[in-house]
């Protein structure tokens, strides 16, 4: 009797354990396409046999523990290859829009503005006498003028849009980290009872990656079960069941987003410390790429400024007066082509443009001829190059950055498409084998139900042995 | 290897939209026929495209001054035929008044008239403008040079108009050295550097050689002492004849023109004689002006074909750094389209199919 009844035991938990293997595979094939899913398997394991003189009989199998098939070291892997690739995504789309700044190929750019100033200085020389072309000395200049306005003010324009770029990336990295933290706490809670938290845990690697993408973190996962999060050096993001913040806002020394790490105490400055992930990027294209530009553009317009002046005010204009500042001598390399302006005598009045070298000399074009012979005069970096080679290179080397930051993307996004393809082939959901698995588990329900039915039977034939 | 489903389709998406992003390139390069659209594309060319787009710009401004420069030294050489011709008419009168075989008294008040005119005609042609400017005053383009006593009122500035990155040619030739003939040689008169200043170093000396050069002017001006002939002595071996005080080989066209009328007015045949040399000196004189004017007229002529081969070398260089292979775009368009479509059709294949579509 033991022994059918055994055999009864058996085929129910058999039954059971196909329902939870079913179940298993159906939770797989849900999250077929989630984010970060790991599939799950259930251990299977053969139940302790019970001995009977000299057998030993099998008692079935139940179900041990229902494990995620995942390789921990590939999702770190892949976690700071994110990081990297955070990074080169936001920094080549920083640049693609600091390299449209610069672009000149299919319309009017700040080179040809600044030959255009020239020409205007040559047109003069052929006519100084004619209102005409001290006219379109003005117009050029005017239009030479506002392009560098143009380039000054789109260059920071990028550094505003990253700005607030950084600024909604800090709410996001805030967001992250809070979910880190309760997950943290379910994870421990779940794995107590030494059950493994896998839906959790697939949850808590993704929020990792995703932290990773946005800003430069290291953690670590302690005995407890739960990951501490660092951003940077210092910032520690998630610890336990508690998150810190990060804030993003400007201070009283700089009009640029700085990054604070809110700890117990007083707000941290970080800023130098975030160089990965997209804020990271972001952080470089504000304040390497765009400020070494300005710095070179404001230098050209210094240069220009000073260079035509100090030509301009050795000569007469057309009435015979000595002549003036033609533009307003800047005060500094910084911020000169922002504030690069004509002089408004000038504007004004464009008989006051001196062309000549001696008064009351209408036809003389000798200081027309010297302002632009400037654009040949090796007057840039120490008399080694000309405005124009100057500029040039500039256009030349943000180019070089932009093709330089793209082919780093394109070559991050195959090695993250590589590690992504290791990790599906590892923890993804295949649809067929799911499919067999599930026929599988049908043929054991069925065969478990059959055994039963037996089982049964031979009951029913022993409870009517006598009746037979 | 297991292939999760989703690895299929993370590689139907990659490869599909890699074709995609590849055709579009391709598209933008036969839209706009350029190869490099942005400084990225070939940072080393693009920053080459726009040098050679400096360049371009810089000498089409060449040949527009150039032009300019152009008719202003042939206005200047036409006038100066002109003037020749009127030289050349009023030496013949001479000669003809020179004896008394075809001259008389009577003839020669009558030819008096004549040099007259011609005197008036000088001066008009040292007055002649163009445009707004008067072509023979120097840096003074604004007054008539010349009263009707033949004084001078311009400065002998040279307008320098840049022809080439480096080279600048004066576009007129001033009156004093045409029309009086001063500052040719030999009398003292200092005129200005040839070079023209482009810094403002340069500027700066030169405006204070200026100063000093009218300052010794003046003091030249003010001890000349106009002679004229009887110089036939100093002809030697049929060289101009010199001034016999300063060794000058200018002489005063009005001056000599006067001389002449008055000659003839004064029925002085030996005068008549002396001044027929002054006006072969006046001649040659303006010839010499005019083959400068023809020097320049020249040498601006050889940079305007030289900045015309630059502008078709410059161009050929910009495209050939920046424009798209047609032939090449189409074949790889071509390419690109054929590897797309079996993208497209071997994806389909490779999702397609699932054990679920066999399991009815």
């Amino acid at each position: 009797m033991s022994k059918i009844s055994a055999m009864m035991d058996t085929g129910k938990r058999s039954l059971m354990n196909s329902q939870t293997a079913l179940q298993t595979v159906g939770h797989n094939i849900a999250n077929k396409s989630t984010e970060g899913f790991s599939r799950q398997r259930v251990e299977l394991l053969s139940n302790v046999p019970i001995g009977e003189g000299g057998l030993q009989i099998g008692m079935g199998a139940r179900a041990g523990v229902v494990t995620r098939v995942n390789n921990p070291w590939l999702e770190k892997q892949i976690q700071k290859e994110g990081m990297t690739m955070g990074f080169e995504d936001s920094r080549a789309d920083g640049l693609s829009r600091v390299e449209q700044i610069y672009n000149e190929q299919n319309n009017k750019g700040l080179n040809q503005y600044v030959t255009d100033f020239f020409n205007g200085f040559r047109e003069l020389s052929n006519n100084p006498e004619s209102l005409a072309s001290r006219t379109m000395v003005r117009e050029t200049a005017v239009g030479m003028v506002k392009d560098f306005g143009r380039v000054t003010s789109q260059l920071r324009g990028v550094q505003e849009d990253l700005d607030a770029q950084i600024k909604t990336t800090i709410g996001e990295v805030n967001e992250i980290t809070k979910e880190i933290a309760s997950l943290n706490e379910k994870i421990q809670t779940v794995e107590v009872s030494k059950v493994p938290a896998n839906d959790e845990r697939d949850r808590r690697d993704l929020l990792l990656k995703k932290l990773g993408d946005k800003i430069d973190i290291t953690w670590a996962e302690g005995k407890d079960g739960m990951v501490s999060v660092t951003a940077g050096r210092t910032a520690i993001l998630v610890s336990g069941t508690g998150a810190s913040e990060l804030k993003a806002r400007q201070t009283d020394t700089r009009d640029r987003m700085e990054i604070f790490y809110q700890g117990t105490g007083t707000p941290a400055n970080v800023t130098e410390q975030i160089s990965g992930g997209r804020i990271g990027g972001a952080l470089d294209v504000r304040d390497h790429v765009i400020e070494d530009l300005l710095g070179h553009i404001d230098n050209l317009a210094y240069t220009l400024a000073t260079e035509v002046n100090k030509a301009h005010i050795e000569g007469f204009d057309r009435n015979g007066k000595t002549g003036v500042l033609f533009f307003e001598q800047p005060e500094s390399v910084k911020g000169a082509a922002a504030n690069i302006s004509m002089n408004k005598t000038i504007f004004n009045d464009v008989s006051r443009i001196a062309a000549g070298s001696r008064a009351d000399a209408p036809g003389d074009n000798t200081v027309a001829n010297v302002i632009s012979s400037l654009q040949y005069k090796q007057v840039m970096d120490g008399g080694t190059a000309t405005m124009d080679d100057y500029y040039n290179t500039q256009v030349g080397q943000v180019g070089a950055m932009v093709q330089r930051a793209v082919k780093s993307q394109e070559s991050q996004k195959n090695v993250i498409n590589q590690l992504t393809n290791i990790r599906e082939s590892i923890s993804g959901v295949s649809l067929d084998e799911e499919t067999t698995k599930m026929i599988e588990f049908q043929k054991t329900y069925d065969a478990s139900a059959r055994l039963i039915k037996t089982a049964d039977e031979m009951f029913d034939t022993v409870l009517n042995l006598k009746r037979l | 290897m297991r292939i999760a489903d989703k690895m299929a389709f993370n590689q139907v998406n990659q490869n599909v939209g890699k074709n995609r992003s590849d055709m579009s390139d391709l598209q933008n390069q036969a839209a706009t026929q350029k190869r490099i659209n942005k400084p990225s594309d070939d940072p080393l060319s693009a920053a080459r495209v726009l040098a050679a787009r400096t360049e371009e710009h810089g000498n089409s401004q060449f040949i527009k001054n150039i032009n300019n420069a152009k008719s202003f030294l042939e206005f200047s050489d036409q006038s100066l035929g002109e003037l020749s011709d009127a030289l050349v008419r009023a030496k013949e009168l001479a000669i003809s008044q020179s004896n008394d075989a075809s001259g008389n008294a009577e003839t020669r008040m009558v030819t008096a008239s004549e040099i007259g005119q011609i005197y008036n005609q000088a001066v008009q042609i040292g007055n002649r403008k163009l445009g707004e400017r008067y072509v023979f005053a120097g840096y003074k383009t604004q007054s008539a040079p010349f009263d009707h006593a033949g004084n001078y009122f311009g400065d002998d500035g040279d307008m320098k108009i840049q022809t080439n990155k480096d080279s600048f040619v004066a576009m007129n030739i001033s009156g004093n050295k045409v029309f009086t003939g001063r500052g040719l040689d030999g009398d003292g008169v200092v005129r200005p550097r040839y070079e023209t200043p482009t810094t403002v170093q340069e500027v700066q000396e030169f405006k204070q050689e200026e100063i000093d050069r009218l300052q010794k002017n003046e003091d030249v001006e003010r001890n000349f002492l106009m002679t004229r002939g009887p110089a036939g002595e100093f002809e030697g071996n049929g060289k101009h004849k010199q001034d016999p005080v300063t060794g000058a080989r200018g002489v005063n066209i009005f001056s000599v023109l006067k001389g002449l009328e008055t000659s003839l007015k004064a029925n002085d045949k030996v005068g008549v004689q002396e001044t027929m040399d002054l006006l072969d000196q006046a001649i040659s004189q303006v010839v010499l002006a005019r083959s400068e004017v023809g020097s320049r007229v020249m040498s601006v002529n050889n940079t305007m074909d030289s900045l015309q081969k630059a502008i078709v070398d410059n161009k050929t260089t910009a495209s050939q750094l920046e424009d798209a292979d047609a032939f090449q775009v189409i074949s790889d368009i071509n390419k690109t389209d054929s590897t797309l479509k079996a993208t497209l059709e071997t994806s389909g294949k490779l999702i397609q199919p699932s054990l679920l579509d066999f399991l009815r």
